[in-house]
C-alpha cells in the first residue's frame, strides 16, 4: 500500500514528532528566524546537488519536475534577486523525497527536515550563531548529543596548493574522506608534490578528536588560506565555548562548504541526527544553515510505546466544550463511565459546568 | 540487546584467524573463541566479535551496529558504503581480474560476477555495453560453460583459473584486507579505536 522508504505513524509517534517539529520551530522563531514555505515540486535542474537522486515526474508541458530534495538550493535562488543588504534568518519544516536511498535505520526515501539559514553574515560570530542554534534545538528535544565540527575547506586549500592533477586531486579527496592513509600515501608517491604540503595532506586525516588537534594542525606547514581558516575556526570555537569534537580531516564536498561542515550524532544512534555548514559564494554570497532529521530524531529518542491518558472524561458535551479548552479530554461512550476512567487511569470526570476525582 | 564496549565484525573464514591475531596483537582484548558455532562472542560490557559473511561486514559497520570490522578491499570496492578505511592489514592478498576462455577476443556481451556494482562501474568508464549477471558462486563456471564472455572474480594463486583451462586477461583491481572504522563511531569511541588504528598501523612500519 505504501512504497519501500516511506512510513506511517500512528499515536502517539505522530503527535510526538509534531511536537518536537513545534519545539524547534518555536525555538527558531525566538532566535529570529522567520518561517518560509517552499513548494514541493520543483523545475528539473541536472546542476542540482541532489539531481540525480531526486523523484522526477513529468509536468503537463512535458518538462520535467523534481520532488523537492532538499531545501537550502531552491530557496536560496528564489531569494536570491530580493535579498537586500543586511542579515537575513529564515527558518523551513517540511517532506523531502528521494529516489534512492536505503530503508535502513532511518534512511528513508520520504522524510522531514526542520531546518534554518543564516544569510548576509560571514565569519566566527555567525557561525557561531549557527553552531550555538544546533546546540539549542538539542537540547530542545531533550537529546545528548556531540556535535562534530569539521573545516572542509582546509582540506581544499591544501589540496589546491598541492597542484595534483585533477584526476588525482579527486582520488586524493576520496581517499582523506575514508582515513585512507595507505592509500594516499600510494598516490602521493606517485606525484610530484612539495614536501610541506605532503605532510600537511597526510596528517590531516588524523587530526580528530579534542580541540587540541587544532593546535597540532596549526604546527603543520600549511598554505595561507588553510591557515586563515584554521584561525577562523578558533575563534569560533572561542564564541561558542561549548565542548565539541573536530575533524580537521572533513573533505567532504569542500567545492560547496567554504567553511566549517558541522554534524550531531548521539551514542547508541548510527546516523547523525542534523548536519550543516558554511556555503559562502556557492549559492548565496554569505550563507550558512543546517537541518534536522525530524524522523531520525524520533527513532533516536525511542519514544515510549504508551499513550498517556486524557486527563478528563467528559460524560456529556457541554462538558467537553468546557474543558477542552485548557485540558486534554474524551467524551465517553458507554455505561460505566467510573470503571472506564479507572481502567484507563483518567482522574477527573465531568458534566456540563462540574467537575470531580473519580472515586 | 546487550551493550558491549565495542563490537568488531570479522568475515567467517580464511581471513577470520587472520584479523583476529592482528587485532588481539594490537592489544584488542578479545574475547575467546569458547564455541565454534557460535555468530556472537562476548561478554556483556566487553569487546563482542560477529562472524559474518564477508559482504556482510560493511553493512554491519555503516549501519554502526559493529563500530569496526576487518575485509578485503574487494568486498569495499563493491559495497558502495561510506566507511573509513585507515589501515592496510597486509593479509589476504588477492587481485579482482577479468577472466575469459583462451584467445576469446570477441566483443563482451555478458559478464557474469559476485561483484556487481564494481562490475558496473568498470564497464560504464571503459564504455562497454555488456549485461551484468550476479552469480554467487563458482564464477569460473560461468565462462566454462558459455553462461558469459568474461568474468570479473577474485584470483589468489591461479590454480583454479588454470584447473578450468581460463586466462587472466587483466589484472583490474588489488586487494588486502582492511580496517574499516563507522564514521561516527570512530569519533565517539576514540580512546579505544585510535589507540588501535596507531597500534595497526606500526605492526608493519608504517601504512
Amino acid at each position: 500500500m505504501i512504497p519501500e522508504g516511506t512510513r506511517f505513524l500512528l499515536p502517539p509517534e505522530a503527535r510526538l514528532k509534531a511536537e518536537l517539529q513545534g519545539r524547534l520551530q518555536a525555538l527558531f522563531l525566538r532566535h529570529g528566524y522567520e518561517p518560509v514555505e517552499l513548494p514541493a515540486l520543483e523545475v528539473y535542474d541536472p546542476h542540482h546537488p541532489l539531481a540525480a537522486r531526486a523523484f522526477k515526474l513529468v509536468d503537463k508541458t512535458g518538462e520535467v519536475l523534481a520532488l523537492r530534495s532538499e531545501f537550502t538550493t531552491l530557496l536560496a535562488k528564489l531569494l536570491r534577486p530580493h535579498l537586500g543588504e543586511g542579515v537575513h534568518r529564515f527558518q523551513y519544516a517540511g517532506a523531502l523525497w528521494l529516489r534512492e536511498g536505503d530503508a535502513e535505520l532511518g534512511r528513508l526515501r520520504e522524510y522531514t527536515q526542520v531546518g534554518l539559514e543564516l544569510i548576509g553574515v560571514t565569519g566566527p560570530k555567525a557561525d557561531a550563531e549557527v553552531l550555538h542554534l544546533a546546540f539549542a534545538a538539542l537540547e530542545a528535544l531533550g537529546i545528548e548529543g556531540v556535535v562534530e565540527v569539521g573545516l572542509p575547506s582546509l582540506v581544499g586549500e591544501v589540496l589546491r596548493a598541492s597542484g595534483l592533477p585533477p584526476g588525482a586531486k579527486k582520488a586524493a579527496q576520496a581517499a582523506i574522506h575514508r582515513k585512507n592513509l595507505p592509500e594516499l600515501t600510494a598516490l602521493l608517491a606517485r606525484h610530484p608534490v612539495p614536501e610541506e604540503i605532503k605532510k600537511a595532506l597526510l596528517a590531516l586525516p588524523d587530526l580528530y578528536g579534542e580541540p587540541e588537534v587544532l593546535q597540532e594542525a596549526q604546527a603543520l606547514p600549511l598554505p595561507p588560506r588553510a591557515q586563515a581558516a584554521l584561525a577562523g575556526l578558533e575563534a569560533t570555537l572561542a564564541l561558542l565555548d561549548r565542548p565539541v569534537l573536530l575533524d580537521l580531516g572533513m573533505a567532504r564536498r569542500y567545492e560547496y562548504y567554504s567553511g566549517i561542515f558541522f554534524r550531531a550524532y548521539t551514542p547508541s544512534f548510527g546516523l547523525p541526527l542534523l548536519g550543516g555548514g558554511r556555503y559562502d559564494g556557492a549559492l548565496l554570497p554569505q550563507a550558512a544553515g543546517f537541518a534536522l532529521g525530524v524522523e531520525r530524531v524520533l527513532e533516536a529518542l525511542k519514544p515510549p510505546q504508551v499513550e498517556a491518558p486524557p486527563e478528563v472524561l467528559a460524560l456529556d458535551l457541554k462538558a467537553l466544550r468546557r474543558f477542552a479548552r485548557e485540558k486534554r479530554v474524551e467524551l465517553f461512550h458507554g455505561d460505566n463511565p467510573v470503571a472506564y476512567a479507572k481502567a484507563k487511569g483518567i482522574p477527573f470526570l465531568a458534566e456540563g459546568e462540574r467537575i470531580w476525582e473519580v472515586p | 540487546m546487550k551493550r558491549y564496549a565495542l563490537t568488531v565484525a570479522l568475515p567467517k573464514g580464511r581471513m577470520f584467524q587472520e584479523a583476529y591475531e592482528a587485532l588481539r596483537r594490537a592489544g584488542l582484548p578479545l574475547p575467546p573463541i569458547r564455541d565454534a558455532r557460535a555468530l556472537l562472542h562476548g561478554e556483556e560490557g566487553g569487546v563482542a566479535l560477529l562472524e559474518l559473511r564477508n559482504k556482510d561486514v560493511p553493512v554491519y559497520v555503516d549501519l554502526g551496529i559493529a563500530e569496526i570490522g576487518v575485509v578485503g578491499k574487494d568486498i569495499l570496492l563493491d559495497s558502495g558504503r561510506d566507511l573509513y578505511e585507515p589501515v592496510d592489514l597486509g593479509f589476504g592478498a588477492c587481485r579482482l581480474s577479468l577472466i575469459r576462455r583462451p584467445g576469446d577476443t570477441s566483443p563482451i556481451r555478458r559478464i557474469a560476477t559476485k561483484y556487481p556494482s564494481f562490475t558496473a562501474r568498470l564497464l560504464r568508464e571503459r564504455g562497454w555495453v555488456a549485461d551484468v549477471v550476479e552469480l554467487t558462486g563458482n564464477i569460473e563456471l560461468a565462462a566454462v560453460t558459455g553462461l558469459a564472455d568474461a568474468v570479473v572474480d577474485v584470483v589468489q594463486t591461479g590454480a583454479t583459473l588454470k584447473a578450468a583451462g581460463l586466462v587472466e586477461v587483466e589484472v583490474l583491481a588489488h586487494s588486502t584486507a582492511r580496517l574499516v572504522v563507522n564514521r561516527q563511531s570512530l569519533k565517539l569511541k576514540r580512546s579505544l579505536i585510535k589507540p588501535l588504528i596507531a597500534k595497526l598501523r606500526e605492526r608493519d612500519g608504517g601504512p
